[in-house]
């Protein structure tokens, strides 16, 4: 679909790009998070390890599913 | 002597036996509420006294932590009001058209991204509160930090070497919640610890000043602990 100005121009093409990349960052970011929580959760054990782990992975997976569903509908 | 034939009717009463009356069963409930509220407390707890099933990285075989203390609680509530913001503004601003020139899948995955910036953002804040603590053992004090979930710092400081203790409560919230920060003067390799926003300075103060006496009896005596 190209924009109004320019009606060869792929636009929303670009933008899904773009989009994608932002989330691949993030997922990134997920991935970080789980390293560092397993990085804090080893340096300190303070009786919520489990706990807080399962968090940082719902968050992955978040992000996860998040970037898997810009995928298919953009 | 053993019995050869045991009846059903007379295994019944057994069975009884092991169900709880009801008055059991409301005592384990309670206990039960008791118990997972205690969790809940010391999961959200800024002051720790002899903690137990706290343990640390470079922690010694026989050290004994005295006090684990965190920021108050309170000093979470900003974040914390951000967050509901966050969460929420996605609803407010259906009445504003900010993202009507979006087609409407693009405007879908642009709320799902703020989402996961609000779960991103209450993620870090929790973590970044709950994993940075201030340790007293009886033999040092430890200050664990971590900054922005890339970087630790560990610094310790024998209680031996500690030369100082000070503490200061200033203004109406910190009044009101009774919580303070606390200085140490070292003279170890970091010569100033600082306990921000630690409930009850006071008390930590005065833990501290008796623990010095004990290092101070202990190297008298020639002991080591």
């Amino acid at each position: 679909m190209g924009s109004v100005i320019f009606p060869s121009f792929p636009v929303w093409g670009i933008a899904k790009v773009f989009v994608l990349f932002g989330m691949t960052m993030y997922v990134v970011f997920g991935f970080v998070i789980v390293r560092q929580v397993k990085l804090m959760t080893d340096t300190l054990q303070l009786g919520f390890e489990g706990m807080i782990r399962i968090l940082s992975y719902i968050h992955l997976l978040f992000t996860i599913a998040v970037f898997i569903f810009a995928l298919l509908i953009l | 002597m053993p019995d050869i034939f045991i009846s059903e009717e007379k295994k019944e009463p057994e069975k009884k036996l092991k169900d709880d009356t009801p008055v059991e069963k409301e005592v384990k409930e309670i206990l039960g509420k008791t118990l997972i509220k205690k969790e809940v407390k010391s999961l959200i707890a800024s002051y720790l006294r002899n903690p137990k099933g706290v343990n640390f990285e470079i922690k010694e075989k026989e050290e004994k932590i005295e006090l684990l203390l965190r920021m108050h609680p309170i000093t979470n509530l900003k974040w914390i009001l951000i967050s509901i913001i966050m969460i929420f503004a996605p609803v407010v601003l259906t009445s504003f058209p900010i993202l009507d020139f979006l087609p409407g899948n693009y405007q879908f995955i642009a709320i799902l991204g703020w989402y996961l910036i609000v779960t991103s953002f209450v993620l870090e804040n929790f973590l970044t509160w709950y994993f940075n603590v201030y340790i007293i053992t009886d033999e040092r004090i430890i200050d664990v930090d971590f900054y922005n979930l890339i970087y630790k710092d560990i610094s310790t400081a024998e209680i031996e070497r500690i030369q100082d203790v000070s503490y200061r409560m200033g203004g109406v919230v910190r009044t009101l919640f009774n919580y303070g920060d606390v200085f140490i003067q070292t003279a170890a390799e970091k010569p100033n610890f600082e306990f921000l926003a630690v409930p009850k300075p006071d008390k930590v103060v005065k833990l501290l000043q008796d623990l010095m006496i004990q290092e101070k009896q202990e190297a008298i005596e020639g002991r080591v602990r």
